[in-house]
């Protein structure tokens, strides 16, 4: 799924759109390309206008400020159902009194399909879902995931250009999830249409799409493919945001960056180097982000040891060990082997690989 | 349920003694509870029992001092009288006619402003809302005057129309179903707009089958209502053959001198199609008046 899937060409763009609520912005001045058969998601926190941009390119939502565009016709003006888009809902809004095969149907039965064509795409929706047996149940009579696949099989009948999500999986329990954003990601590759995909869930957003629109506090905080994100953070926000546990930050000392290589002194004395991407860098403090699973662990007198620490507290996993390990630099959580052998209360040191180090301006920027 | 069960268990505590006791002392608190919605029960059945007893008894039996809760001669005279002489069909079928036409239009009305209060933006949407709840404050009986210069001026006395028009003023009607369309959760209406769907098939597809379960109700009650209504019918109506069965009562007792047999005889038949609807749709009609009660109350 992480290759590249768009195929270059431009499909949905959001120009310089902008959206207030009487004195609320939920988005600002924002510009968004996403490429045809793309599968994008938009992630961020609650609250962050994720719904807000989905709502406002299916056309539920007028557009402030700024111009839409779907395939380079602007559809800023133009109503939903001439959009060409079809949108699967978070609480998926199956009709109650309908049949699932009315359901699937609906939009056919809207535009004036005979009962035959409605009968057949329906059938045919149903068939790629698995929905089959249940054609004739109503909503109530089916479970949540087959729900959410009614929501789907409503949405594919329409053979849209873009098919729009806004967090279809959040009502599922943990295993439906999972088996769910399987079936969207067959889905996607069978069909190749372009899918934008609203989650506020980074597993989510990781494994479905390939391309993430990281967004804080309605404006774009960082665009890129899942490896991008997770290996080049543009901002602290980004870094806090994707990977999980979630990234250490402390304050550290610049002393010196040359050929895209910067020098620091770590709390409590000792040094490291950070990959940074502009030449000179101005000396002083500066903030130092490392994922848990990118420390190494070392003897705590090993001379490749950048800090030392104490083990607090002992997770197992199973498929790793999580350390909360205090630190000159404060509490750090550091993620090891499965079968690490090692005990609360023991010295360790935590050794940095410069390529996994993050450093980060007074403002967030990364270095 | 619950007590049976405890008194199958053995009773090995105090604490288990005394609940049992509680327990005693609640049903005897039951026990006096039954009693007195018995009581109150036949308190307003009687009167039903009552007149319907008399219409099976010849006229001398009925006028005779005392009370008989019996007739001493079962005659059906006074029903054979009512179906035969007088022009009980026309106000049937009079009846039948303006009350399915009051409910069949105040329900497509109704349901037509109502979605249009809850669902459309159109400037004045907050001035008409306020319209119609200030309407649903004046009493109808208060305008009927006006109704009746109106309606005399449009030609329209003596006439079935006439005796419809006023009645279609239902605001209560217009109010339980805004009501009822404001708490259809707004995605609903978002999946259909994307699918296509215009106002119309929004209201008749996906907010009225909604709300099968309100339209039900409501259309019984205003049917009931509409049947029952007397005040107005009898003012709007002059000539017999237009008359509803409610107003034809007046006729019995007029052309014949006073008979009480035969009045109530027309007034049994007249409340026939009301108690059935009422003992099929019990459920419903409980509902509907629940739901006016509390826009009322
Ligand atoms: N109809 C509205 N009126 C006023 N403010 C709104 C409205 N809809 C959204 N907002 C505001 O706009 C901002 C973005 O909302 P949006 O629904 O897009 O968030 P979101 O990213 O989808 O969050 P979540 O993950 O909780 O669904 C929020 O601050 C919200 O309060
Ligand atoms: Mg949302």
């Amino acid at each position: 799924m992480s290759a590249q899937n768009g195929n270059g060409s431009p499909h949905v763009e959001l120009r310089q759109v902008t959206k207030r609520y009487g004195p609320v912005t939920a988005i600002s001045d924002l510009t968004l390309t996403v490429e045809k058969g793309s599968f994008t998601a938009l992630l961020g926190p609650s609250g962050c206008g994720k719904s807000t941009m989905l709502r406002m390119i299916a056309g539920l939502e007028a557009i402030t400020q700024g111009r839409c565009f779907i395939d380079g016709a602007d559809v800023t003006d133009l109503p939903p159902a001439q959009r060409r888009i079809a949108m699967v809902f978070q609480s998926y809004a199956l009709y109650p009194h309908m049949t699932v095969r009315d359901n699937i149907a609906f939009s056919l039965s809207i535009a004036g399909a005979s009962r035959k064509v409605q009968r057949e795409r329906a059938l045919e929706a149903a068939r790629i879902l698995q929905l089959e047996p249940y054609l004739d149940r109503r909503p109530a009579e089916l479970s949540g995931g087959q729900r959410q696949r009614v929501a789907i099989g409503r949405a594919l009948v329409r053979k849209p250009e873009v098919f729009l999500f806004d967090e279809p999986l959040s009502n599922l329990d943990a295993k439906l999830r999972v088996q769910m954003r399987f079936e969207l990601a067959k889905l996607h590759a069978d069909l190749r249409t372009t899918m934008i995909y609203v989650t506020h869930d980074q597993t989510e957003a990781m494994t479905l799409a390939d391309t993430i629109v990281v967004l804080d506090r309605g404006t774009i905080s960082q665009v890129g493919s899942p490896l991008d994100l997770y290996n080049r953070p543009a901002n602290k926000f980004v870094a806090a945001f994707i990977g999980s546990p979630s990234m250490n930050f402390f304050g550290v000392d610049l002393v010196g960056a040359s050929d895209g290589l910067a020098s620091v002194v770590l709390p409590g004395g000792r040094g490291a180097r950070a990959r940074v991407r502009g030449a000179s860098k101005p000396e002083g403090a500066v903030e130092l982000g490392v994922r848990p699973e990118h420390f190494g662990l070392t003897g705590v007198d090993d001379p490749a040891a950048a800090l030392p620490g104490a083990v607090v507290i002992v997770e197992r996993l199973g498929s790793a060990t999580i350390l909360y390990v205090d630190t000159p630099a404060g509490q750090l959580i550091v993620q090891g082997d499965g079968n690490l052998a090692v005990r609360p209360g023991e010295q360790i040191g935590l050794s940095l690989v410069e390529a996994d180090v993050h450093l980060f301006d007074a403002s967030g920027v990364a270095l | 349920m619950t007590a049976s069960a405890d008194l199958a268990a053995p009773l090995a505590t105090d604490a288990g003694a005394r609940r049992l006791a509680g327990l005693r002392r609640l049903d005897l608190l039951g026990l006096g509870l039954t009693l007195i919605t018995l009581l109150a029960a036949i308190v307003f059945a009687f009167p039903l029992y009552w007149g319907l007893i008399t219409t099976f008894k010849p006229e001398y039996e009925i006028i005779r001092p005392g009370v008989a809760l019996w007739p001493e001669h079962f005659t059906i005279e006074n029903y054979v009288h009512v179906l035969l002489q007088t022009k009980i069909g026309y106000w049937y079928v009079n009846s039948l006619i303006t009350s399915v036409a009051v409910t069949v239009i105040v329900i497509i009305m109704a349901a037509g402003a109502g979605y249009a209060i809850s669902q459309l933006n159109f400037p004045g949407r907050q001035f008409f809302w306020w319209m119609i709840l200030a309407s649903f404050m004046v009493p109808i009986p208060a305008l009927i005057v006006t109704h009746f210069v109106v309606l005399s001026q449009l030609g329209l006395i003596n006439t079935l129309a006439g005796v419809v028009g006023p009645q279609l003023i239902a605001p209560v009607t217009v109010i339980i179903y805004k009501q009822f369309f404001d708490s259809v959760p707004k995605d609903f209406r978002e999946a259909a707009v994307v699918d296509g769907a215009n106002d119309f098939q929004l209201l008749f597809r996906i907010y009225l089958p909604m709300n099968w379960g309100v339209t039900t109700a409501l259309a019984i009650i205003t049917f009931i209502g509409a049947w029952n209504l007397f005040l107005w019918p009898f003012l709007a109506v002059s000539s017999e053959d237009k008359m509803n069965i409610t107003v034809g009562i007046t006729q019995v007792h007029d052309a014949f001198g006073v008979s009480y047999g035969r009045d109530l005889a027309v007034a049994m038949l007249a409340a026939l199609p009301v108690a059935l609807v009422y003992l099929v749709f019990q459920r419903r009609v409980t509902q509907a008046i629940m739901l006016s009660a509390g826009i009322k109350g």
